[in-house]
């Protein structure tokens, strides 16, 4: 943890950065996001398996990017968001120092992407062998079965949108559901308002999602709507060989057009 | 106040008894490792380990999503029919604070221009509490003004009494009609110090200091410093039992339509978005303020109360672990 603090010491010391996001952990042993603005605040940094959050989602936030240039430390997860974002052109080299502790316990600094890239390759986080689990066993049912299922994990979402706030990958600045002129999605937290707003943000995270978990972490009703994405990301990869955040340039199937595509409706 | 005991052996029976006379009875149930409030077959499906419910009761007088009126237009003629509500429902198993609560909603909704459907889903419903016997971290009842022993807004109020019995509280007319359908079920008693079997919740803050203090701070950055975290969701006004801004939608076409009334939150950015693109809370630290001036400021001046009464769940809920209490004792400390 001391090197920890040393380095976030030094990060804002020397003018790389003027806020950095890591983890705390509070009195009541609560883990959660802290913003260090001076060095001697650098003790407040606590890293452990406990800490869960992404915190790629503050790189969006309009008060985190009045700071200036930003420090963050990230987990895998949120390494794999940063790169994914950095690919979709939302975040600039220059601006952002990242500093993730490695399987051996050391501290690494990135200089940039590039080697962010490359840790993420080398560091690939296994999936998770519950939700592979999990999704395995709705992909053997019917799809009657399996639309039942969903209808009713889906009927109790509260339209909180937690799910989406939480979610680094979820950043655009009004999202199809605040679209209200005309309206897209049915606002209200009914049967039909649920699924279409489920569906809709499932296909926006088809291939982009980095399986960091949180929208099922944050979900107040206890809804696993990762599995959605875990398994559209799946088909993503196997259709078209892509998987999300672990490339620092955009190769994007669903927003790209190719003369030569196998798929005959799309020409 | 009339005072009873039941027999806890004799639960299941009651509830047996009230779901014969047609009514529907709401309980703690566990998903996951969270207990919300759902209907339930058999006894043993009801959870009595819990702190607290996930969501507040809340949405038994004002669901997350209600008709107000449907319409329709038979070739020039129309018509509009507004719901009626006839379900009964039996609520058991909430916390006083909730109670507390609800009486708060009940004034927002019910005063200055009554809502009839709010009143007519009061009308019909009993709210039961069950006095806490252990807390959290995140419960501060008692730096709010009330308590485990709390019974206002309860219609009746369970304490388990540790000797096989639960001691019975009837607090509103609507509560002795439910114990007297029942008479072979409670036995009389009278009133009973029941605080030794209650949860000791300790006093995180003083209110009596807070509450002049919060306007001054105002134009501070402690909002700012408080809420760098926050990523702006609608989980802590959703599961809040005493939030009650709502939003109106109306979902039609040439033909026929429907006028809904869904929750909403002052965490959005779009709350408070003009047509004109202007945003008077422009960023999430001004949301973040209105939250805690609306609770602990707002209501003071509109309806001479606070509106918060201390369950914890904003903060159990919260995807980034902000704590009110812990932003309120900044604030008294600032
Ligand atoms: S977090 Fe859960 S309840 Fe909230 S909008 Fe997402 S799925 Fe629905
Ligand atoms: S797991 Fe959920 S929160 Fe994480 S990137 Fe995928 S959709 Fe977003
Ligand atoms: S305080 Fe927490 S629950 Fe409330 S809007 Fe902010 S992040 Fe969401
Ligand atoms: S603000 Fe939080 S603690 Fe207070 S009543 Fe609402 S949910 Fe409960």
């Amino acid at each position: 943890m001391q090197e920890l603090h040393n380095k976030i010491k030094s990060i804002l010391e020397n003018g790389s950065a003027s806020l950095f996001i890591a983890y705390q952990k509070s009195r009541e042993g609560k883990i959660t996001p802290t913003f260090i603005t001076k060095p001697e605040q650098s003790q407040k940094a606590y890293f452990g398996d406990d800490c869960k959050q992404n915190l790629a989602v503050y790189i969006h936030k309009q008060e985190v990017k009045n700071f200036g240039k930003v420090g963050i430390f990230a987990n895998i997860y949120t390494l794999k968001s940063l790169l994914q974002i950095y690919a979709e052109n939302q975040i600039r080299d220059d601006y952002l120092k990242v500093v993730t502790i490695n399987p051996n316990g050391a501290i690494v600094e990135f200089a940039n992407f590039m080697e962010i890239e490359n840790y993420v390759n080398e560091n690939k986080p296994a999936p998770n062998p519950e939700d592979m689990e999990r999704v395995e066993k709705l992909s053997n049912l019917s799809r009657e079965e399996r639309w039942d299922y969903w209808l009713n994990e889906l009927s109790t979402c509260i339209k909180c949108y937690a799910c989406r706030a939480a979610c680094p990958m979820c950043y655009c600045t009004k999202c199809t559901v605040d679209c209200n002129q005309p309206q897209w999605i049915s606002t209200p937290s009914h049967s039909l308002g649920n699924i279409e707003w489920h569906i809709m943000r499932a296909m926006h995270l088809a291939g982009r999602c980095v399986e960091c978990n949180e929208c099922a972490r944050v979900c107040p009703m206890d809804i696993p709507l990762n599995l959605l994405t875990v398994k559209l990301n799946d088909t993503a990869n196997i259709e078209f060989g892509q998987q999300a955040g672990l490339k620092g340039e955009l190769d994007y199937a669903l927003s790209t057009f190719k003369v030569d595509d196998k798929e005959n409706f799309i020409r | 106040m009339n005072y009873k005991t039941l027999n806890t052996n004799k639960l299941p029976e009651f509830f047996e008894k009230i779901k014969k006379t047609g009514k529907t009875v709401l309980a703690p149930r566990k998903k996951g490792n969270k207990t919300f409030f759902a209907t339930f077959d058999s006894f043993d499906q009801i959870n009595f380990d819990y702190v607290q419910t996930a969501l507040s009761p809340k949405s038994v007088l004002f669901p997350r999503v209600e008709e107000l009126f449907t319409y329709k237009n038979d070739d020039g003629t129309y018509s509009v029919k507004e719901p009626e509500l006839k379900n009964e429902v039996v609520v058991f198993g909430m916390r006083p604070c909730d109670g507390v609560a609800l009486d708060y909603l009940c004034d927002f909704f019910l005063n200055e221009n009554p809502d009839k459907l709010l009143q007519d889903r009061k009308n019909n419903t009993t709210f039961i509490s069950l006095a806490c016997k252990s807390f959290d971290n995140d419960c501060f009842c008692t730096s709010v003004g009330s308590s485990p022993a709390e019974t206002l807004g309860s219609d009746l109020c369970f304490t388990d009494m540790g000797n096989g019995s639960y001691y019975v509280e009837v607090v509103t007319d609507k509560g002795q009609k439910l114990v007297d359908a029942f008479p072979d079920l409670f036995a009389d008693t009278k009133e009973i110090n029941k605080v030794e079997q209650l949860a000791q919740v300790p006093v995180r803050f003083e209110l009596k200091n807070l509450v002049p203090k919060i306007p001054t701070v105002f134009e501070t950055n402690i909002w700012l410093d408080q809420s760098l975290a926050c990523i702006g969701c609608g989980a802590c006004a959703y599961v809040c039992p005493t939030c009650s801004c709502f939003d109106v939608q109306d979902e039609c076409n040439p033909k026929a339509g429907t006028r809904l009334r869904c929750w909403d939150s002052c965490a959005f950015g779009q709350f408070t978005l003009h047509a004109s693109g202007h945003n008077p809370r422009e960023v999430q630290s001004n949301r973040w303020r209105n939250r805690v001036m609306h609770k602990f400021n707002y209501s003071v001046q509109n309806m001479n109360t606070i509106s918060c009464v201390g369950c914890g769940r904003c903060i159990r809920v919260c995807p980034a672990g902000m704590s009110i209490i812990e932003h309120l004792i900044s604030v008294e400390e600032a």
